[in-house]
């Protein structure tokens, strides 16, 4: 995968966040509640899901966030530092789906030896709905060294 | 089951301010890597310390969610102590919501510095708020959570503030 430097210059309002696409599967659910120790029966348990008036088992919510963070840290590149970040959960989502997270830049402004800039995101499935709206902040190196 | 919801409503409001001290204990390497496996986020700052070095950081560094979205730093409760629906009701992050449905609703986060392996993490756990919602497929209660990550010496590391729904 290609990981260029983006450069703070480089950012104006409007531009977009590199579209990322996700698919969960049961087994990443799986191992996701594994590793943080998430022992709902919600993400693992079809039968009991169900029983609580979903159709499958579902996608975590800090798995949606994990998505969108991924999304903003491969368009921003690693010499970025992501300063602030949030998500809402507000659609579930279940294996099978597919998961688009995307962004536009909403603000920008220069920093004390970086620049900032803001982000609005949201993930989407394959019918267009919101599952998870969010936002991130991140620090961008400039492409002229300036002097204070 | 029969819930009272104002009765937990009130069981969760006597737990605002009241702030629980979790050590963490060191950041395993394995468990970072392993966070960012399960995402399938193959960044290479997760796993490569030359290339965390080229890019500014001390070593590898932990994915961003990994401190906030871990449920349970202990070796947890024993099986037949869990709820209903698999979550525990008596470990140090345990809110009592007994017999409603649970679902997270995000978070909001402060980075204050990389999370690498090794450092030695402490956590300061408190429910923020709680509000008794009427929504419309009937009550609801919308709870906040504070996490702060420090490290061993008191130096911020990540701060989170989440909300969950219960139903």
């Amino acid at each position: 995968m290609e990981r260029a430097k983006l450069f703070f210059e480089d950012v104006k309002v409007g531009a977009t966040v590199t579209p990322l696409v996700k698919r969960p599967s049961t087994v990443q659910l799986f191992r996701f509640s594994a590793i943080t120790w998430n022992s709902h029966r919600i993400h693992y348990d079809k039968p009991y899901a169900q029983s609580e008036g979903y159709p499958d088992v579902l996608v975590q919510s800090h798995l949606h966030g994990s998505f969108l963070a991924q999304a903003v840290m491969d368009w921003a590149g690693p010499s970025a530092r992501l300063v602030g970040f949030r998500w809402q959960n507000r659609a579930i989502a279940c294996p099978g789906d597919v998961l688009t997270c995307s962004g536009t830049v909403v603000k920008t402004e220069m920093g004390d030896g970086c620049g900032y800039v803001e982000c609005e995101l949201e993930e989407r499935n394959q019918r267009n709905e919101l599952c998870a709206p969010g936002w991130a902040r991140v620090a961008l190196a400039l492409r002229i060294e300036r002097s204070k | 089951m029969a819930v009272s919801f104002e009765t937990v409503y009130q069981q969760i409001r006597a737990l605002v301010g009241q702030t629980r001290t979790i050590p963490i204990g060191q950041l395993s390497r394995r468990d970072l890597e392993r966070f960012a496996v399960a995402v399938d986020d193959p960044n290479p700052l997760f796993f490569d310390d030359a290339f965390a070095r080229e890019h500014g950081y001390p070593g590898a560094i932990a994915p961003p969610l990994y401190l906030s979205s871990v449920l349970g730093w202990e070796a947890g409760p024993p099986e037949r102590s869990l709820r209903s629906d698999g979550t525990p009701d008596n470990d140090a992050m345990a809110v009592p919501i007994r017999g409603l449905r649970v679902m997270g609703g995000g978070q909001e986060l402060e980075f204050h510095r990389p999370v690498t392996a090794g450092m030695d993490v402490v956590m300061e756990f408190s429910v923020s708020n709680a509000e008794l919602k009427h929504g419309r497929t009937g009550p609801l209660l919308v709870v906040q959570l504070k996490k702060r990550f420090l490290t061993a010496d008191g130096t911020p590391i990540v701060t989170c503030r989440e909300n969950f729904i219960a139903r």
